[in-house]
């Protein structure tokens, strides 16, 4: 009885058959394929993208982002002692997005939140100079705002009571 | 209407001065759609792989990537074409030729549908050359195929297409048996080599010889797998892996190999529902009825139903390869003669007595 079962497996080939079903199914499904200059990516909350600058917010006499930048792409220039009482802004502000690693290293350390990342991650220029970001042409959009990283706002638990929520309210 | 009939006289009358300018035209009309469709079969194979993985295919070339097989043609002959220095330049050069022409070939002994009927009574049959020996013929010609794999692996000077052609003839010595016996049982079936008898006998028998020759059909279907060189059995190049007899070409003379694999899908895609499938014939009607009637609208039909079993047996092989992994060259050997070798011998006997005593 074994032999003729056996027998039969061998030469209907049902294993074949199985095989052929799981690739009829993926040939229905829907694609996976992204096709990329027209239909783009919905980045994750927390991408690194291109860096972005608020100007206004920036304090410049900290230079902390100037300080810690691994590459040292970031160059602020603090306006004269004097002004600086009462306008604190920088004078100029580069980013040599060239260079710039999105390590997110100056973003942690601003003390302001001026410096943020972005979800642009489309860097390929023909020019070099390009990527290079003065106090005009850094970008700053409103809507990618991320002052902090907002660890706590994509856990999936609830967290009740908690004291750095309380922090997150103040922020 | 009056003037084309007068003017197609003038021409039938050149024609039938010279014969063989009927032969270069439908060798010419048989060529160009044979390269139409070895170019589409390369597109539409690539774009039901990516559906098959849950990708899109290449879509970015004109409408549906309609322009792709263009555009692939246009890159391998805009390629360096190189000759290693350690090849047989001669040889080097011969072995695309010998793969790429016994496909090509082998289409002139297919018949096609009914022949076509002229207001003036004169038929023209959609075959070019439809010899009494033609199941032989195909069989022969399409042996030759591996000629070109051997000499290409050998030629190279290379060691790594040498073991690719050494598969290759391996694979030829599991598959070809097999594929003959089971070719055999239908020309039992319809008792005459000639491709045209064949469809007639199973439009006469009214069914399809796949069903008496069911095992044949499958061992059929196996072998030529394996002489398509596809997944399973793509032993001889393993484009993913493996490294196949045609490393060492680049440029045209590798595109050659790849039309060749490819008219070689064709060409099994269109063998097979000859003997197998019922060839022209129109299922459910009764053809030669029909054709008494309207013989020009049955004739035409008669392609496309051809045309459509044909498809269907590509989108099949092309499934087929979609799905499975490769087989080591020594279990193909094993799955030939251990497996497919019995089974055919044993369909060889079933049809027999179905002929000889169930048809009777
Ligand atoms: S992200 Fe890193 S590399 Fe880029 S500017 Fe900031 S600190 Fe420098
Ligand atoms: S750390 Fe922030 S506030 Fe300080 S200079 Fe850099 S961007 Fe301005």
């Amino acid at each position: 009885m074994e032999a003729i079962s056996k027998f039969i497996r061998m030469i209907t080939f049902p294993e074949l058959f199985k095989g052929m079903a799981v690739t009829a199914k993926y040939f229905f499904q829907r694609k996976v394929t992204e096709q990329y200059p027209d239909q783009k990516t919905i980045l994750p909350y927390r991408t690194k993208g291109k860096l972005h600058v608020d100007i206004d917010k920036c304090i410049s006499l900290c230079r902390f982002c100037e300080k810690v930048c691994p590459e040292g792409c970031i160059k602020v220039f603090p306006p004269p002692k004097e002004l600086a009482k009462t306008d604190k802004r920088p004078v100029e502000f580069y980013i040599n997005q060239e260079h710039c690693l999105h390590c997110g290293m100056c973003v942690d350390s601003c003390s302001t939140g001026a410096i943020h990342h972005s979800d642009e991650y489309e860097l390929v220029v023909i020019d070099f100079k390009e990527l290079l970001g003065d106090k005009e042409t850094l970008p700053y959009d409103m809507i990618k705002k991320h002052y902090r990283w907002n660890y706590l706002e994509n856990v999936p638990v609830k967290i009740k009571d908690s004291p750095l929520k309380e922090e997150e309210k103040s922020q | 209407m009056d003037t084309l009939l007068n003017l197609w006289s003038t021409i039938e009358s050149w024609m039938l001065a010279f014969p063989v300018v009927i032969y270069l035209v439908k060798i010419g009309i048989l060529l160009g759609c044979v390269f139409a469709v070895v170019a589409y079969i390369t597109l539409a194979e690539r774009r039901l792989l990516g559906f098959y993985q849950s990708r899109l295919g290449p879509n970015r070339v004109g409408p549906l990537g309609l322009i792709q097989p263009v555009a692939d043609g246009l890159k391998c002959f805009l390629k360096e074409d190189i000759v290693p220095l350690n090849s047989n330049p001669l040889l080097f050069r011969l072995a695309p030729v010998f793969a790429f022409f016994p496909p090509f070939a082998g289409f002139a002994v297919f018949t096609f549908a009914l022949p076509w009927v002229m207001p003036n009574g004169r038929t023209y049959h959609y075959s070019v050359a439809d010899v009494d020996l033609g199941v032989l013929f195909i069989m022969a010609i399409s042996s030759l195929g591996i000629f070109g794999l051997i000499l290409a692996g050998w030629s190279s000077g290379s060691k790594y297409p040498l073991f690719g052609s050494l598969r290759s003839a391996s694979q030829m010595l599991a598959y070809e048996v097999p594929l003959t016996l089971s070719v055999i049982s239908v020309v039992m079936m319809a008792g005459s080599f000639r491709l045209s008898d064949i469809v007639a006998a199973q439009q006469a028998y009214k069914f399809y010889f796949f069903i008496p020759c069911i095992i044949g059909f499958v061992v059929y279907f196996i072998s030529s797998v394996a002489e398509m060189n596809r997944t399973p059995f793509d032993l001889p190049e393993g484009e993913s892996e493996i490294i196949g007899f045609h490393t060492e070409y680049s440029g045209m003379r590798f595109a050659f190999f790849f039309v060749a694999e490819y008219a070689n899908v064709v060409f099994i895609s269109m063998l097979a529902p000859a003997l197998f499938l019922g060839g022209y014939d129109i299922p459910f009607v009764n053809d030669l009825a029909l054709y008494g009637a309207h013989p020009n609208i049955v004739s035409i039909l008669g392609v496309c139903s051809y045309a459509a079993k044909s498809t269907i047996f590509a989108l099949f092989v092309i499934w087929v390869r979609a799905t499975f992994p490769r087989y080591r060259y020594d279990q193909l050997l094993k799955i030939g003669w251990l497996v497919l070798l019995p089974i055919a011998l044993a369909n060889l006997f079933v049809v027999a007595g179905i002929k000889l005593f169930l048809l009777k």
